[in-house]
């Protein structure tokens, strides 16, 4: 029982993973209408990936393999309208956001799915807790050892990810103060987390053999990992993000991780070490809590400074890797909204802020959605 | 002499006293048949009406139905407002087929019906009066079950829309109906025609009244306010005294007030969580009233033709609804269930049977007679066949609220 082979990829190909929420047009509240969208989705007759997940409210989009940014906006925006064009058929909204603003966790129906039922039996409520909405990236990678050292390489910049990304301010009705609250249900599984400090794909291997020795996990899917080896694909993929409000700053963060693939595979500006990971659980905690405002601490120097300033430097360290792979207008886009303070958790808070009611927050994010 | 504090023996109850018996029965009956049989609670409002009704008990008579006439009117017209909330006009652009699927379920099952009539010798005047009023679905059954599931989906969704525009057809239909008569009884043609335009027209007024008067609310409320409720009830109240003295149908308006409100703001209008409560009591004296208007002479005399009426009533909002079912985007399991959950004929039927009474007797007389064994019926079975559609498509939500 090892771990698969590791496949042949493009190196710096994209592959972009979006889950999505679907609620109803009358309160907003999530509606269980998954299975009502993928029939009408094939009635469309388009060949697109979108998937069901865990419970009925949620679904799964999914880019093919991209070559650069513009590849990756104009795959992700032909599925979006897709989508779009079947929500509206159904009287449903479509919609992005790391968590629902107000759902009830107990009112989530499991999609009738082997694989969900059997996640369903083992996590007990989790899996229905496990209702919130997130974005993957993958990475293509030249050979394995290659892609865990991308990967341990990746997990400095875990908090960029996360609070570019952050639109998860609202759970279960209320303000949680966070700007990403998502991660906090994802910790609560017990093989979240980050990945293990190995090297080379033969380390890999004897490590997943003796996880699965233990009976504890059977197959990667098992493994709930903020950065993750998919060997069928040969990509690392990054698990962190949440889904953005809009496919555009998808895009734009998916080019933002590819520069920095680019950059750690062309000049290893480092070599990985076990204590880079010192730090790693508080700053993931800052990025969740504060955002761009949040306290990054350097894993080499342990000098503090606010994650927005160590995303402005890296902004600059990369620009060539990103001019190169035609990502810096989506970088620079970034950057500017860096700048200005500005995320979709600030947008839904001021969304918030003028309407006093989340159910028209969510009908603002639809409306996002769609532009 | 010495002052008479004592009340008289035995003492006099007011009408109150009754009321307050009815509101305490009815609620336990249908926390009893919600509990103990598992079906909705209007059943229960509907059987303890039944059962206190003239035909068994006798605690009420028709008389004090009429009298109780606003009750039924206010519960069905902040549903019918509540209902057309519901419907979005939006929708039927990017998916004409719900329209389709509407026109089809009602044509058919007026002409079902009106064919079954004719079979059994009825006159077309006749048969058009009662087929029009089977057209609708009770919007009162539809609205209650679902709220007492919570319900949620494609099927609720389109149960909702089908529903309004069933009743907006029936209404119109039935009001053009006793405008032929006019024509037919008092060979007055000019009123044939004015007569329902007058209806239709004084509607539309009162209802884009109510929708305006509903806007500066919701501007100056928070519609989750108690305050907000209670002004929401008022405005209902004087819609409906309007509509009395300039006598026009009181159904109409509050849909279609509500249809107006959501397409000039398509921000979600949650309900004010206070109507819950007194729209609750409301609710259950609407179900006991119209369960009281049934007698069992009334189920006798429709007897067979009442069940063969509603067979084919069933049938063709079935067959309309599979018409264009699929093509609208549901699966044949929504199908089957939306086509069953339109079943329910309550109390827009009672009200616009009385209408035609009201203005032609003996006419009016033969017509309730039929269209009030078909409510016998379809009281208990409506409600049923909702949940049991909702609960068939996996639409309800259980836990705690």
């Amino acid at each position: 029982m090892g771990v698969e082979g590791f496949a042949d990829s493009r190196p710096l190909t994209l592959g972009i993973e979006l889950e999505l929420q679907l609620v109803n047009s009358h309160d907003y509240d999530l509606v269980g209408a998954a299975p009502d969208l993928l029939r009408d989705l094939e009635r469309q007759k388009l060949k697109m990936d979108v998937k069901p997940e865990m419970t009925m409210s949620m679904i799964e989009m999914a880019t093919g393999v991209c070559d650069d940014y513009n590849d990756a906006l104009g795959q992700l925006t032909e599925i979006r309208d897709a989508l779009v064009t079947s929500a509206d058929r159904l009287n449903i909204g479509i919609c992005g956001g790391g968590t629902h603003a107000f759902q009830r966790w107990g009112e989530r129906k499991i999609f009738d799915k082997e694989r969900f039922n059997y996640l369903s039996e083992l996590y007990g409520y989790l899996a229905k807790q496990f209702t919130i909405f997130g974005q993957h990236v993958h990475i293509g990678c030249p050979g394995p050892d290659v892609a865990l050292y991308v990967l341990h390489g990746l997990s400095r910049y875990i908090p960029h990810f996360i609070a570019m990304s952050a639109s998860s301010p609202f759970v279960q009705g209320d303000d949680t103060g966070f700007q990403s609250a998502r991660l906090n249900s994802v910790f609560a599984f017990p093989l979240s987390g980050r990945a293990p400090f190995v090297e080379t794909w033969s380390d890999f291997g004897r490590y997943f053999e003796k996880m699965a020795a233990t009976g504890v996990v059977k197959t990667m899917k098992d493994f709930y990992w903020d950065i993750r080896p998919k060997p069928e694909y040969g990509t690392v993929e990054v698990r962190v993000m949440d889904t953005p409000l809009t496919v555009k700053r998808a895009a734009q963060i998916a080019a933002y991780i590819q520069s920095l693939a680019r950059y750690l595979m062309v000049e290893r500006p480092f070599r990985p070490v076990e204590d880079d990971y010192l730090v790693y659980t508080f700053n993931r905690f800052q990025a969740c809590r504060f955002g761009y405002s949040g306290t990054y601490v350097d894993p080499r120097s342990h000098e503090h400074r606010s994650i927005a300033e160590d995303m402005l430097q890296t902004f600059e360290r990369i620009e060539q890797h990103a001019i190169e792979l035609h990502a810096d207008g989506a970088c620079r886009a970034l950057r500017d909204d860096v700048v200005a303070g500005h995320n979709d958790a600030s947008q839904l808070r001021a969304a918030w802020r003028t309407t006093r009611a989340l159910p028209e927050v969510v009908q603002g994010q639809c409306d996002r959605w769609r532009a | 002499m010495v002052f008479q504090f004592l009340p008289a023996w035995p003492p006099q109850f007011s009408e109150t006293m009754r009321i307050a018996i009815v509101l305490v029965v009815a609620g336990l009956a249908g926390e009893g048949v919600a509990r103990l049989v598992r079906l909705p609670r209007i059943s229960g409002y509907s059987l303890v009406g039944l059962l206190l009704g003239p035909s068994l008990f006798g605690w009420f008579s028709a008389a004090d139905v009429a009298s109780l006439r606003i009750v039924i009117d206010l519960a069905l017209a902040l549903l019918l407002f509540e209902l057309g909330i519901r419907v979005d006009l939006r929708w039927f652009r990017a998916n004409p087929w719900i329209l389709a699927a509407s026109v089809a379920e009602a044509c058919l099952a007026f002409i079902g019906t009106f064919t079954v009539l004719r079979l059994m010798g009825a006159t077309p005047g006749f048969a058009a009066a009662v087929a029009a009023i089977a057209i609708g679905t009770s919007p009162a059954v539809v609205m209650r079950v679902a709220a007492e599931l919570r319900a949620e989906g494609q099927v609720t969704q389109r149960l909702f829309v089908l529903t309004a525009l069933n009743v907006l057809y029936s209404v119109v239909l039935s009001k053009l109906i006793v405008g032929g008569m006019h024509g037919v009884f008092r060979s007055d043609w000019m009123a044939a025609v004015l007569h329902p335009v007058y209806l239709l027209a004084g509607s539309l007024l009162v209802g884009t009244v109510l929708a305006l008067a509903f806007r500066l609310l919701r501007r100056s409320f928070d519609l989750a306010d108690e305050q907000a409720a209670a002004v929401l009830f008022g405005l209902l109240l004087l819609a409906l005294s309007l509509l009395q003295a300039l006598a026009l149908p009181t159904m109409l308006a509050p849909l279609l007030a509500g249809v107006l409100v959501r397409s000039w703001d398509r921000r979600p209008h949650l309900w004010p969580r206070h109507c819950g409560t007194a729209g609750g009591m409301l609710v259950i004296l609407f179900f006991v009233l119209t369960g009281v208007t049934l007698t069992g002479k009334d189920i006798a005399a429709g007897g067979m033709a009442a069940l063969a009426l509603i067979a084919v009533r069933l049938l063709g909002k079935g067959a309309g609804v599979a018409l264009f079912g699929p093509r609208s985007g549901l699966s044949l399991r929504q199908t089957l269930a939306l086509a069953l959950a339109l079943l329910p004929m309550s109390g827009v039927a009672f009200l616009l049977a009385e209408d035609i009474r009201s203005l032609y007797p003996e006419f009016g007389a033969r017509v309730g007679a039929v269209v009030l064994s078909m409510i016998a019926v379809l009281e208990l079975v409506g409600p049923i066949a909702v949940q049991w559609a909702l609960k068939f498509t996996k639409e309800t939500k259980e836990g705690p609220r």
